[in-house]
This record gives C-alpha cells, sequence and structure tokens, in this order.
C-alpha cells in the first residue's frame, strides 16, 4: 500500500478522495484533537501562574497523537514519549492524571486498570530510552504469541541517538511487532532537521534496519489513521516492523521553560500555522457536511467544561506523601530502597506528611 | 487581599525582569486573561491570570526585577478567597523550631554518597556504611578500594558510630567555624582570694563581661564574613556552654547587661533544666552575641575555645587554682582565676581584644 513508493509523503487531506472515509471515525477524532489543544491551554496557563511544573505543549502535533489513539486497540501497547497526552487520553488517562504528572505528582502515572492505558508505559523524558523498552515489550509480545502490536514514539532529535538505532535493528532481525513513529516537527528544542541529520528523511533510516519506513503528513489526520492502521495491522499479524515519520511542525515552544522566538522566524511558524492539523480537518469535515458552525460551539463548550472539571479535580487532590517517589517506581522494593523509604517516613514526620 | 507571586518559570529560575504590564490597577481580568510579560535568563513569558478578579495593586513596575515568590500584584477580596492553591509549586520552607537539630552558628548540608550500584551492592555485603567513606575517587566518588580498606579496618578494630543529634550538630558546626575563623587567643589570670566563698562564679563572670563590653562594645556583635561586614550588638545576649551527657548545648541568656543577680540567676537555672530534660525550645540555642565556657567547674585553666560565627568571641573561665601571693611583704596563698579569651581577627583587632580582657579582669578583681 504505502511501499509502492518508497518514501513518498503520504496525504489524504483536504480532498479525502474515494469517498470511502470513515466519517464518524473522523469526528471523532476531530473532536478529540480540538479537547486535547484547549487541554493543551490550560496546561500552559497553569504553569505560568505556578500552578504546574514544567510542560511540553502538543501544539501542532494533535493529528498525530490522536491518530495514535485511535488507531490502538485495546489489545495493543503504548509506549509514550512526551508530547502523546492526546493518545494517554484517549487510551483511558483522565486529564486530570495528566495534569499530576506534569504537577510532579507520582499518582498521574497510576494509569486506571480497567483501561488501555494500564498496559502503556508512563511519558519517557530522556530521550529514546524509551524505544529500547518497547523493543522489549514487542519481543515479549512475539515470544507470548500475543496478536498484539507495540507502538512507541519519539521527536526528530531521537533519531540521532543509540537507542533508535538498536531498537530499530533488533525490531528488524528479530522481526518484532513494533511501529516506532517519529513525529518530526523540524526542532529538536532548537535544533533544526538539517543539523540533525545528513539522511535525506528520517524514515530513510528504516533501510538499514531492514524494515519498511513510510513518511506521512503528520497535519493530516485521515492519512495519519491509514498509516498507523496499516503498520500497527502488519504488526499483529506477525508481518515485521515498521518505522513512521510524521512530518508536522512544533507550533509550540519546546517546553515552558523555552522559548522558540530566540532561534526561530516569526514568517516560519506564520506559514507552519496556515497547515495546522485541527482547522485542516474542520474544513474538510465542513466541506463534507459532517459538521457545522453550530457543532462547532457545542463542542467548544463542552471541550472548556471538561478541562474546567480536569483542572477543578487536580487543584482539589490532597498532597502527595513523600514516599510516593518509592512506591511509584517499583513493583517490589528492593532493601536498600526499603531503608530510604523507612528513613524519609521517620524525618517527614509530622511535617510534611 | 489574595496576593499573585512569580511562579518558576523555566526549570529553576529564581528571577525575571517584568517586560510589560497589560493591566492596570482597577482592572477586571478573567481567569486565562494575559497579566504581564517578563522576562528570565532563557525566555519571555506572558504571564495569564490565575483567577478572576478585580487588580487592587500592582507591586512592581515595568523593568523592576522580580524574584520568584515575590508578589506581582493583589486582587481585591479575602484573603483565602482562592488565589492559587499550588500544587505544582515547590516552595522552600524553613525548619521550624525542631528541638531535635541544635545548630549553632552555620552549618552546610551533607553531600549525598556517590558512587556506583555495583560498589554499594559491596559495600552492602562486607557491611560497611557509606556513608562514613570518604571517597578517594574522581570528585570524591567512593571507590573498591575505598570500601575494601574500610572493610578491613572494621576487621581488625571493629566498627565505628556515626555521630547522631546534638554530637553530630556540634561537629558540623565547630567544623564550619574552623573553616571560617581567624582565631587568636589571649590568656591571664586574676586574684580572687577576696572573693566570699559564696560567691556565685557564673554570676560574677557575667557581670565583668559586661563590664568589658562597656569598654570594647566591638566585642560584642555579629560578622558576616561572606561580605565582610560588621554589626555591633547592643544588647548582650549571652551564650553560655553547658555540658550535658548528651553532648554541648549553648543556651542563651538574653540582655545580660540590663538584669539584676536574682533574675539572672533564675534564668541561668531555667535555661539549665530545659537543656537538662532536653526541653529547650531551638530558638533558646539561637541569636548569641557572645559566648562563656566556664569549664572550670569541671576542669583545667587555660584554652582556646572556639568562637561560632558570627560572634566574633568567645571568652573561657579556668579552674580556680592557689599560688603564693606577696602583700605587704608577707607571702599568702593566693587564689587565681585562669581566663581565656579568643577572638576572631577578621573582625577584631588585638588592641581591641586586650582593652576588653582588661576590662574584663579589673571587673573580677574589683
Amino acid at each position: 500500500m504505502f511501499s509502492s513508493t518508497p518514501y513518498a509523503l503520504h496525504r489524504r487531506l483536504p480532498a479525502l478522495e474515494g469517498g470511502h472515509a470513515d466519517w464518524p471515525r473522523l469526528i471523532q477524532a476531530y473532536q478529540a484533537m480540538a479537547t486535547i489543544r484547549c487541554f493543551d491551554k490550560k496546561a500552559v496557563n497553569l504553569q505560568r501562574t505556578g500552578q504546574l511544573g514544567t510542560y511540553a505543549s502538543c501544539l501542532g502535533a494533535e493529528a498525530i497523537t490522536v491518530g495514535a489513539g485511535l488507531a490502538l486497540q485495546d489489545s495493543d501497547y503504548f509506549v509514550p514519549y512526551y508530547r502523546d497526552h492526546a493518545t494517554q487520553h484517549l487510551r483511558g488517562v483522565p486529564l486530570y492524571q495528566i495534569l499530576q504528572y506534569w504537577g510532579g505528582d507520582e499518582r498521574g502515572n497510576a494509569f486506571p486498570a480497567d483501561t488501555a492505558a494500564a498496559r502503556d508505559l508512563p511519558n519517557c523524558v530522556p530521550i529514546a530510552s524509551q524505544l529500547t523498552q518497547a523493543a522489549g515489550i514487542a519481543t515479549k509480545a512475539k515470544l507470548r504469541h500475543e496478536p498484539a502490536a507495540v507502538l512507541a514514539t519519539c521527536g526528530d532529535g531521537a533519531t540521532s541517538r543509540g537507542d533508535f538505532y538498536e531498537s530499530l535493528n533488533v525490531a528488524g532481525v528479530w522481526q518484532l511487532p513494533l511501529v516506532l513513529m517519529v513525529n518530526n516537527n523540524q526542532w529538536a528544542i532548537s535544533v533544526p532537521g538539517q543539523l540533525q541529520t545528513a539522511s535525506k528523511t528520517l524514515a530513510h533510516k528504516a533501510e538499514a534496519a531492514g524494515i519498511e519506513g513510510i513518511r506521512v503528513d503528520g497535519n493530516d489526520l485521515p492519512a495519519m489513521l491509514d498509516v498507523l492502521d496499516y503498520a500497527l495491522d502488519k504488526a499483529r499479524h506477525g508481518k515485521g516492523a515498521t518505522l513512521v515519520e510524521a512530518v508536522s511542525y512544533r507550533l509550540s515552544d519546546h517546553t515552558t521553560a523555552d522559548d522558540a522566538s530566540r532561534y526561530r522566524k516569526a514568517s516560519d511558524l506564520h506559514a507552519a500555522w496556515q497547515r495546522e492539523p485541527v482547522a485542516r480537518l474542520r474544513q474538510a469535515l465542513v466541506d463534507a457536511g459532517h459538521w457545522d458552525a453550530e457543532q462547532e460551539k457545542d463542542w467548544q463548550a463542552h471541550c472548556q467544561q471538561e478541562v474546567d472539571k480536569a483542572v477543578k479535580t487536580y487543584l482539589d487532590q490532597p498532597p502527595q506523601s513523600p514516599t510516593d517517589m518509592f512506591d511509584y517506581l517499583y513493583a517490589n522494593l528492593p532493601v536498600s530502597l526499603e531503608k530510604q523509604r523507612a528513613a524519609l517516613t521517620e524525618s517527614a514526620g509530622g511535617h510534611h506528611a | 487581599m489574595p496576593y499573585f507571586t512569580l511562579p518558576d518559570l523555566g526549570e529553576g529560575l529564581q528571577e525575571a525582569e517584568v517586560v510589560e504590564w497589560l493591566v492596570k490597577e482597577g482592572d477586571t481580568v478573567k481567569v486565562d486573561d494575559l497579566l504581564l510579560s517578563v522576562e528570565t535568563a532563557k525566555a519571555i513569558v506572558d504571564i495569564p491570570a490565575p483567577r478572576d478578579g478585580t487588580v487592587a495593586t500592582l507591586f512592581v513596575h515595568n523593568g523592576d526585577l522580580i524574584h520568584t515568590g515575590e508578589p506581582l500584584l493583589a486582587f481585591e477580596g479575602e484573603e483565602g478567597s482562592g488565589s492559587q492553591s499550588v500544587v505544582g509549586k515547590l516552595q522552600s520552607q524553613e525548619d521550624t523550631d525542631n528541638p531535635d537539630h541544635f545548630v549553632v552558628g552555620a552549618v552546610g548540608g551533607t553531600p549525598a554518597v556517590q558512587t556506583t550500584p555495583a560498589i554499594r551492592s559491596l559495600a552492602s555485603h562486607l557491611g560497611v556504611k557509606l556513608e562514613q567513606l570518604r571517597g578517594s575517587g574522581p570528585g570524591g566518588t567512593i571507590t573498591i578500594e575505598d570500601v575494601q580498606q574500610q572493610a578491613s579496618l572494621k576487621q581488625s578494630h571493629g566498627d565505628s558510630t556515626p555521630l547522631k543529634g546534638v554530637a553530630r550538630s556540634m561537629a558540623k558546626a565547630m567544623a564550619s567555624a574552623g573553616q571560617q575563623v581567624v582565631p587568636v587567643s589571649l590568656f591571664d589570670q586574676v586574684s580572687v582570694s577576696h572573693w566570699p566563698a559564696d560567691t556565685d562564679i557564673t554570676l560574677r563572670l557575667i557581670r565583668a563581661i559586661v563590664a568589658g563590653c562597656r569598654v570594647e562594645p566591638a566585642v560584642n556583635a555579629w560578622f558576616d564574613g561572606d561580605r565582610l561586614s560588621m554589626r555591633i550588638v547592643e544588647k548582650v545576649d549571652l551564650g553560655i556552654a553547658v555540658d550535658t551527657p548528651d553532648g554541648l548545648f549553648v543556651p542563651v541568656l538574653r540582655d545580660v547587661a540590663n538584669r539584676e543577680p536574682d533574675d539572672l540567676r533564675d534564668g541561668l537555672n531555667h535555661l539549665r533544666k530545659d537543656v537538662e530534660q532536653r526541653k529547650i525550645p531551638a530558638k533558646e540555642l539561637q541569636g548569641a552575641t557572645l559566648s562563656l565556657s566556664n569549664f572550670g567547674t569541671l576542669g583545667g585553666r587555660f584554652a582556646t575555645p572556639v568562637v561560632v560565627p558570627p560572634q566574633v568571641a568567645i571568652i573561657g573561665a579556668g579552674k580556680r587554682f592557689t599560688q603564693p601571693g606577696i602583700k605587704d611583704g608577707e607571702l599568702f596563698e593566693d587564689v587565681q582565676l585562669p581566663i581565656s579569651l579568643t577572638f576572631d581577627h577578621r573582625a577584631l583587632n588585638g588592641g581591641q581584644a586586650a582593652r576588653f580582657l582588661a576590662a574584663l579582669l579589673a571587673d573580677l578583681a574589683d
């Protein structure tokens, strides 16, 4: 389906040609994208007012993170980096728990047990280390003959790391049920793509590992679904791993601790906004008669309500216990850490607990 | 009024410059409306309103430098009407009145043990406590040799015991003092054979110290070695060393220059009792302007007691002793009180110290 024209950028919008679009699914996708954009804006404001820690915005990555959430099945595994808020939410993590995580509260990583998220890994802030873990999970799924795929994500900067190549290599040689998706948003903090690699595209890096590489327009939600449906299905059926390069543009700062205006041109950012994913999908839905201004207004109000509710739940949580840093790290605490935990409990006393 | 303070906008950035206010006093704002932009070392950041409200006061102006935790503005209304219930923000909290932490002078933190998991595992296997080791590796990291050496030492000479509580605090405070202070000691002795048998020696010493301070006020002072600044303190708050089975305590007897002897004796008895019962609050151990160690009740004539910053001097009184004296050509059994004075030569010079000591001795001889 995609290998006939290797590394050509796969696109569907705005035409959605063929007329066989799954409109309910696209509407669901749009709603999730609008929700996460509303959430994202609020999260940044919470950080700016001292109510959240450093936060990584997913502005401009909505089609990628929502596409992943919709393409994954409950029996699959998701191994995120740190811009995958919508995927986590669609897998079953409540918005307030996502805020907890970014507020430095370990309880944000205790994903609800009755959801698909319970099999997923938490956010990974170190660059690319999650990819080796994903390869490990995929190895386990393969050895146990699970009909499941593992989807791991990373940014373009991560493709320069050894962990990336190692994971890609074992994915190829062991025929792992792994889909490795790079959100190529053009910027690794302040390092632009042309300083990151001499490779023609990031998808080309699949070549050396002997797996399929696909480039897709990361601002094009239907195209994202095409590619992820295909790659995940392939993995579930034991037909090997895929490297997906989703080309997008980071419309936000790297994190709330960054100021992108210091290293990139306003004109580039302005041009990128013309291709942003949320408005593009909305326009396609409106053009096809599947969305209108009234629905838009209602949905925006709904998003705001959901986000306000999540913020309130987050802010109303009782303070976390200092021992959470041990209790959320290990299933069984090693003896040495048990001692540290006991010492902390003792010294915390009535003071901080 | 509910305040809105400058949050940590980056990762540990402590200050920001106000670039521009977008609201003024009296304006009504809604949550997430932009209030102002500030510039940190990393970024220009727009700060939105944390809540709905009317701006009562702006505390900083365009171009001002502001630190995290300082107020940006106040909203009209009652305190506690929900400015921010801050969840994600770490606020430094001072350790208040914790009676288990007696700290004399400035004490630094304990650096964490640095080594590798394999060496930790080896140490655990050999029963070696890493926190008792001094690492010989790069940057003070603990090496395999350090652990092995400690293990063989332990085998031949037994285990060492880590200091706890008061003893630990003393060790740290003295180490810190030893690193900072430039000590000089003066010794002298004075005849006290004329003192009545029931003389309260401690009170007599306090009186003499006050007399010394009148002549040389600079001895009763705090010295800041980092800023090289000196604050001569009017009130004499005297730290008095008390030996207990648990270790050394230095409770502070306040305003000794302006209190009657009976009152001082009561105060002393109280402090001593509180110390012995381990009930003394931490604040009673802080803020001394000068110290007295009356070690002579136990033994020893002269000493070089340690000046604990920010104080600049400490007086030591030794055990009284007899020696032959001559008065009107007649030999007699004279009683001498030995006095030691250590001062910080960064803060005081020898002349000041000698004048203080002379006045102190004159009062004792009186």
